[in-house]
């Protein structure tokens, strides 16, 4: 009897060993990363631009690539470094090129893409290049821009494109909600945002705001339209566009990538 | 030692715990209380140096990073003012937005930042069942063999 209870006992030990190893460890607990791409509002609803030119847009492509998310601590400050430095992160594999302006003014933000099993913990920064399209609506492009823009009875079909490279490294979303914390069996997303009125300027706020000074407006792409239509790219329109309006057109570019409303270090990549 | 000389030391103890057993004196008592804490000021501008004056804040302490720790309003010179918990050392997030902009610092509180967020390892707990299971197995294995060789 005192035998039998003896083994018993053993068993339930080594038994309870195994479930409370199992229990813990590093690299147990995981969950969904997912990522979004975000035109805002200004793409899905249009807006006016900061020299008066009332802008829909049909589509916006983005072409990225090299998408990833990290954990960082402490956090990647873009303000201060400009690589980051993190012994965790996730990289969404592949390149895609995105409509900002699909599913119409209600839309959500679009899902690029979403890894799963990754680590728990807060990825407090993103990185993401904005590159050329090998093939698609965007080929031999990084952003392509195809729109309407309507002033005084005027209506200009437009279709703006741009072949240069941007990386862009960002901090942590700034928005409604904190983003990017995974928690155990739960899903999270980072998103990589674009803020197009950096380009057009916006009617809506002070013209001496820091958006309406350094923004391109319309106006010079609408003084390039020959019978209600303009079409360019970089190298057209520096041809074309006086040499100040490009150099405010060049400068806006690394400024498109946002997380939210927090803030983006941008490299020019070099053409290959 | 003889008895004498125990009830001699252990007279000593008593006299010694007594004299210097913490006491409240009563005399011209003053009573001091204070409170340590630590308070953090952020002060924001646009880049032009205008104060973001009506910005909303939100701080995150850094044991629940997902939900509001406190929110204001910064003041008509752009500043916010806020005591963290200090039992709650780590990384806390503080964000200010205002119309369309918005940042977020993080600022390292206690002696020891403890980065938030992640899991793993070991509970205390785990580690003593574990090890009195390993324990009792090692023993047990050895009774068993001892016991079959008596």
């Amino acid at each position: 009897m005192r035998k039998a209870v003896l083994i018993l006992t053993t068993i339930f030990l080594l038994a309870a060993t195994i479930a409370l190893a199992s229990c813990g460890g590093d690299g147990e607990a995981t969950g969904t990363l997912q990522f979004h791409a975000n035109g805002e509002d200004f793409v899905r609803e249009g807006f006016v631009s900061k020299d008066g030119w009332s802008i829909n847009f049909d589509h916006v492509y983005v072409h990225l690539a090299d998408i990833t998310a990290y954990q960082t601590d402490p956090p990647y400050d873009p303000h201060v470094t400009t690589i980051i430095d993190s012994d965790v992160e996730v990289g969404l594999s592949g390149a895609y090129t995105v409509d900002l302006a699909e599913g119409g003014e209600d839309a959500d933000p679009i899902l690029v893409g979403e890894v799963q099993n990754v680590a728990v913990g807060h990825y407090n920064a993103v990185s993401w290049q904005m590159e050329q399209a090998s093939s698609g609506p965007a080929a031999s492009y990084s952003l392509v821009i195809i729109g309407t823009a309507e002033k005084d009875g005027e209506s200009i079909d437009f279709t703006i494109s741009v072949e240069e490279e941007y990386r862009y490294s960002c901090g942590e979303y700034v928005g409604d909600e904190r983003k990017g914390i995974v928690e155990d069996g739960d899903t999270a997303d980072v998103e990589m945002t674009f803020h197009f009125d950096h380009i057009f300027g916006d009617f809506d706020i002070p013209p001496d705001d820091h958006v309406n000074i350094g923004a391109t407006g319309f106006g010079p792409f609408a003084a390039l339209a020959e019978d209600g239509k303009v079409s360019e790219d970089l190298a057209s329109l520096q041809g074309k566009l006086s040499a100040e309006d490009y150099q405010i057109l060049v400068g806006t570019l690394p400024t498109l990538g946002h997380v939210g409303e927090g803030h983006c270090y941008c490299d020019k990549q070099p053409q290959s | 030692m003889d008895n004498k000389w125990k009830y001699i030391i252990c007279l000593t103890f008593l006299l010694l715990t007594i004299f210097f057993l913490p006491t409240k004196v009563h005399a011209h008592g003053v009573n001091i209380e204070y409170t340590s804490s630590t308070t953090i000021e952020i002060v924001t501008a646009y880049d032009t140096g205008e104060p973001m004056s009506g910005a909303q804040v939100v701080v995150y302490a850094p044991d629940d990073p997902a939900t509001p720790w406190l929110t204001g309003v910064c003041d008509d010179e752009g500043r916010f003012t806020f005591s963290p918990d200090t039992s709650k050392p780590g990384t806390w997030a503080v964000q200010v937005r205002l119309a369309g902009h918005g940042d977020i610092v993080h600022i390292p509180v206690g002696e020891d930042a403890v980065a938030s967020g992640g899991t793993g390892g070991y509970t205390i707990l785990q580690i003593v069942l574990m090890s009195v299971c390993v324990i009792w197995g090692i023993a047990g294995t050895a009774l068993y063999f001892l016991r079959r060789r008596a």
